[in-house]
C-alpha cells in the first residue's frame, strides 16, 4: 500500500510539473484540469495520503500486536484509506461541479468507515452524527450546484461540459443573479460543513476522537484542504458574475466564527484528539478568513497557510495518536500528566508541533498569519482583523496551557497514566520524518512550491 | 387535463405527503408516505420529459422509480421489522404545533420562489416553491424527531426536495452527474442501514437523543 501511494504521491508531483511546465493537464473533455489551485491541492493530498498510509502501517502493527486488530480489520483498513485518498484526489482535479460533489460524496462514504474502525459505543455516535450532517451538507451543496446550474440556463450548453467550471467562468456575466445568489448561498453551507467551518462544524470533534489517527490525519488535512477547493471554486464563480463582495462576506463571517467559536472549547478541552479538532476548525476559519478579506495579500496568505498546515498539522496528529496509542486512550484523564517522563520522543515531538500549529515564530504558520493580518490590517476589514488576532492570542495562551498540562504537568494520580514503553518502528520513524519536514519547510520552502502557491494565488486572485 | 395540471397535481401531492410524514408516529406509515412521495417526482420527471420531448429525464424518473419508491422504502421496512419499533416515541416538539410551523415553512419556500426568473413553464414557479417548501420541513423534521429511522426518512425527504428543483427549474443535470448523484444516495442509505442496526444492538434502541456522551 505505501508504494502505491507513494507512487500516487509521484504522479501527483508530475502533474503539477507539467503544470508549471507551461500545460494545463487535463482529461475526459476537460472534466478534469489541473490548474494553479488543483496543482498545489493535488501535491498537498498527495503528500498527506503517502505519510497517512506509512503512518498507518505502523499504527496497525502496533495495535495488532496488542491484540486489538483482527486481520479482517486490517484488509478493511488497507483498502478505504487508498480509497479516501483517490476521492480526494478525485475532488483536487475536477473540473466540473457535479463530479466535484461525488468525489466529495466517496470522501463522506469511506470515513464513516473509519470513524467507526474502533467499534465502540462513543465511534457509533461519533458516525452517525458525521454522516447526518454531512449528508445533509452535501444535500445543500448538491442543491447549490443545481441552482448555480439553473442560473446559467441558456448560457452553458448542453451535456457535460455544462457543469464544467471554466464554462461557469466564462458565462458568468449572464449568469441570473437571484438564483446564482441562492445557490452560492447553499453550496457555501455545504461545503463548508465538510470543510468543518462554523457553525456546521459539530462533527469534527467527535469524529477526529473515534477515527483511527492515520484516519484523522487524511481527513484534518486532506478532507480539509479538498473542500476548501469547493469553496474556493464557488466562491470564484460568485465573484466573477456578483461581484467581490457577496460570497468575500459569507467567507469572512464564516471564518472569524470558525476562529471564536474554536477559542473556549480549547481552553476547556479533556481530550488530546478533540484539542486537535479545534485547532483544525480554528486553521479552516483562518484561511476563509484569508479569502475573505478580498486583498491579493490575504489570498496569498490563505494560500499560504493552507500549505504551511498540511505540512505541520500531520505532525500534530501523529505524535498526538503515538501517545494516545501508547496510552490506549486520548482523553486527558487517561493520559494523565508528565507524560514527557514515559514517552519522550512522541512527547518532544509534540511540544514542538505545537509551537508550530499555534503560529509561533519563527515557524511558517507565523509567516501566513502575519501575511493575513497585515492585509486585514490595511484593508476595510481592520475590526474584524483586531478580532481575529484577540482571538489568535488566547488561542496560543489556551493551547500552551493544555500541552503544558499534559507533557510537564504532574501525574495527579499514581495509578493513572500507565502507557507501554515507546518503541521505534514505521509509525515513530513517520512521525520522526514528518517533525523535520515541517521544521524544514519553516526555513525553506522548495522552489517549485512557491511557484505553484503563486500560481493557485492568480487563479483565486484573477488577473494574469 | 394539460401537462401543467398533472404537474402541480404531483407537486402538491408530494407537499401533501410531508405535512402527513411529520403529522405521523407509525413509522411504517412515514416509509409508505416516503414511497408515494417518490413515485409522484418521478411522475413529474418523466411528465416533463413525455412535454418537451427530453429522453435522458426517462432514465431519471426510471431511476426514481425503482431506487426511491421501490428499494429504498423496502429496505427501510424490512429494517424495522427485523427491529421490531414500529412507532416514533413523542417528539421534541408536539403534532399540532409542528404542522403550524410547516405552515409557515410552506410560507416562507414560496416567497423565496418568486425570486426566481420565469421558466418556459409557469408551473417551475410551483415546482420551486414545493421543493424548498419540502427541504425546509425535511430539516424541521431532523432536528425535532428522535429516532433513527425518522431522521433518515426527513434527510431523504430533503434530497426528494433537491430533486424536485432539478427537474423542476434545469433543463435536467448531465446524465453521468445524475446517476453518479442516485449511486451516492443509495449508498449512504445503506450505510445509515449499517449504523442503525449497530446502534440498536448496542443501545438497545433507536432513539438517537441517546447519543450524547461526546460533549465540548
Amino acid at each position: 500500500m505505501v508504494g502505491g501511494l507513494l507512487l500516487t504521491f509521484v504522479l501527483c508531483m508530475a502533474t503539477a510539473g507539467r503544470f508549471l511546465g507551461g500545460g494545463v493537464p487535463a482529461a475526459f473533455g476537460d472534466a478534469l484540469r489541473v490548474d494553479g489551485l488543483s496543482a498545489l491541492v493535488l501535491v498537498l493530498c498527495g503528500f498527506v495520503g503517502l505519510l497517512s498510509g506509512t503512518y498507518g502501517v505502523g499504527y496497525l502493527r502496533r495495535n495488532e500486536a496488542r491484540g486489538l486488530v483482527a486481520p479482517r480489520m486490517r484488509r478493511k483498513f488497507y483498502g478505504l484509506i487508498p480509497a479516501y485518498v483517490f476521492a480526494m484526489l478525485l475532488v483536487s482535479v475536477s473540473n466540473n461541479l457535479g463530479i466535484m460533489w461525488i468525489a466529495v460524496e466517496l470522501t463522506t462514504l469511506a470515513s464513516v468507515f473509519l470513524i467507526t474502525f474502533h467499534d465502540r459505543d462513543t465511534s457509533l455516535e461519533a458516525a452517525w452524527k458525521f454522516l447526518m450532517l454531512g449528508s445533509l451538507g452535501l444535500a445543500f451543496a448538491l442543491l447549490g450546484t443545481v441552482l448555480l446550474f439553473a442560473s446559467g440556463q441558456g448560457h452553458l450548453g448542453e451535456g457535460m461540459s455544462a457543469l464544467h467550471w471554466t464554462r461557469f467562468m466564462q458565462a458568468a456575466p449572464s449568469l441570473h443573479p437571484f438564483t446564482l445568489r441562492l445557490g452560492v448561498v447553499f453550496a457555501l453551507i455545504g461545503y463548508g460543513t465538510k470543510a468543518g467551518l462554523a457553525p456546521m462544524h459539530t462533527w469534527k470533534p467527535d469524529a477526529y476522537r473515534e477515527a483511527p489517527s492515520p484516519a484523522v490525519v487524511l481527513m484534518a488535512v486532506g478532507m480539509l484542504n479538498g473542500a476548501l477547493y469547493c469553496i474556493l471554486r464557488i466562491h470564484l464563480i460568485s465573484k466573477a458574475a456578483l461581484g467581490p463582495g457577496f460570497s468575500s462576506g459569507l467567507l469572512l463571517t464564516l471564518g472569524l466564527l470558525s476562529v471564536l467559536v474554536a477559542t473556549p472549547f480549547i481552553l476547556i478541552q479533556w481530550n488530546l484528539k478533540r484539542l486537535l479538532a479545534y485547532s483544525s476548525i480554528e486553521h479552516v476559519g483562518i484561511m476563509a478568513l484569508g479569502v475573505g478579506l478580498g486583498a491579493k495579500a490575504g489570498v496569498f496568505g490563505a494560500l499560504l497557510h493552507m500549505t504551511y498546515h498540511s505540512l505541520a498539522k500531520p505532525m500534530a496528529l501523529v505524535s498526538a495518536g503515538t501517545l494516545a496509542q501508547l496510552h490506549s486512550s486520548s482523553d486527558f484523564k487517561r493520559i494523565g500528566g508528565g507524560t514527557f517522563g514515559r514517552a519522550p520522543i512522541a512527547s518532544a515531538i509534540f511540544v514542538l508541533s505545537a509551537v508550530i500549529i499555534t503560529g509561533s515564530p519563527p515557524f511558517g504558520i507565523f509567516f501566513s498569519e502575519m501575511t493575513i493580518l497585515r492585509a486585514g490590517f490595511s484593508g476595510p476589514h481592520v475590526t474584524v482583523t483586531a478580532v481575529f488576532l484577540a482571538a489568535l492570542i488566547v488561542l496560543f495562551c489556551g493551547f500552551a496551557y493544555q500541552v503544558g498540562h499534559l507533557v510537564i504537568g504532574p501525574p495527579r494520580d499514581p495509578a493513572e497514566g500507565v502507557s507501554e514503553p515507546e518503541s521505534f518502528d514505521v509509525g515513530m520513524g513517520t512521525t520522526i520524518l514528518a517533525a523535520i519536514l515541517a521544521v524544514v519547510s519553516a526555513f525553506y520552502l522548495p522552489g517549485p512550491l512557491m511557484a505553484l502557491i503563486h500560481a493557485a494565488t492568480r487563479v483565486v486572485w484573477g488577473g494574469a | 387535463m394539460t401537462t401543467s395540471d398533472v404537474l402541480i397535481l404531483c407537486a402538491a401531492g408530494m407537499l401533501v405527503s410531508a405535512y402527513l410524514m411529520v403529522g405521523q408516529r407509525a413509522l411504517f406509515t412515514a416509509i409508505r408516505l416516503y414511497g408515494v412521495q417518490s413515485l409522484l417526482l418521478a411522475i413529474v420527471a418523466a411528465t416533463i420529459a413525455v412535454s418537451e420531448g427530453r429522453h435522458e429525464l426517462f432514465v431519471m424518473a426510471a431511476i426514481t422509480l425503482v431506487l426511491k419508491a421501490i428499494l429504498i422504502p423496502w429496505f427501510l421496512m424490512r429494517m424495522i421489522d427485523r427491529i421490531g419499533i414500529h412507532r416514533e416515541i413523542e417528539p421534541f416538539l408536539n403534532v399540532p404545533a409542528s404542522l403550524l410551523v410547516c405552515l409557515g415553512l410552506t410560507v416562507v419556500g414560496y416567497r423565496v420562489s418568486t425570486g426566481f426568473p420565469e421558466g418556459a413553464r409557469g408551473v417551475s414557479h410551483h415546482l420551486v416553491g414545493v421543493a424548498l417548501s419540502m427541504l425546509l420541513i425535511g430539516l424541521f423534521l431532523m432536528v425535532t424527531r428522535k429516532k433513527a429511522i425518522t431522521q433518515i426518512l426527513a434527510l431523504l425527504t430533503v434530497e426528494n426536495a433537491v430533486f424536485l428543483v432539478a427537474v423542476g427549474v434545469t433543463s435536467g443535470m448531465p446524465l453521468v452527474v445524475e446517476l453518479g448523484i442516485s449511486f451516492d444516495v443509495i449508498l449512504a442509505v445503506l450505510i445509515l442501514g449499517i449504523l442503525v442496526h449497530r446502534i440498536v444492538d448496542r443501545f438497545e434502541s433507536m432513539d438517537v437523543s441517546r447519543l450524547s456522551k461526546l460533549k465540548g
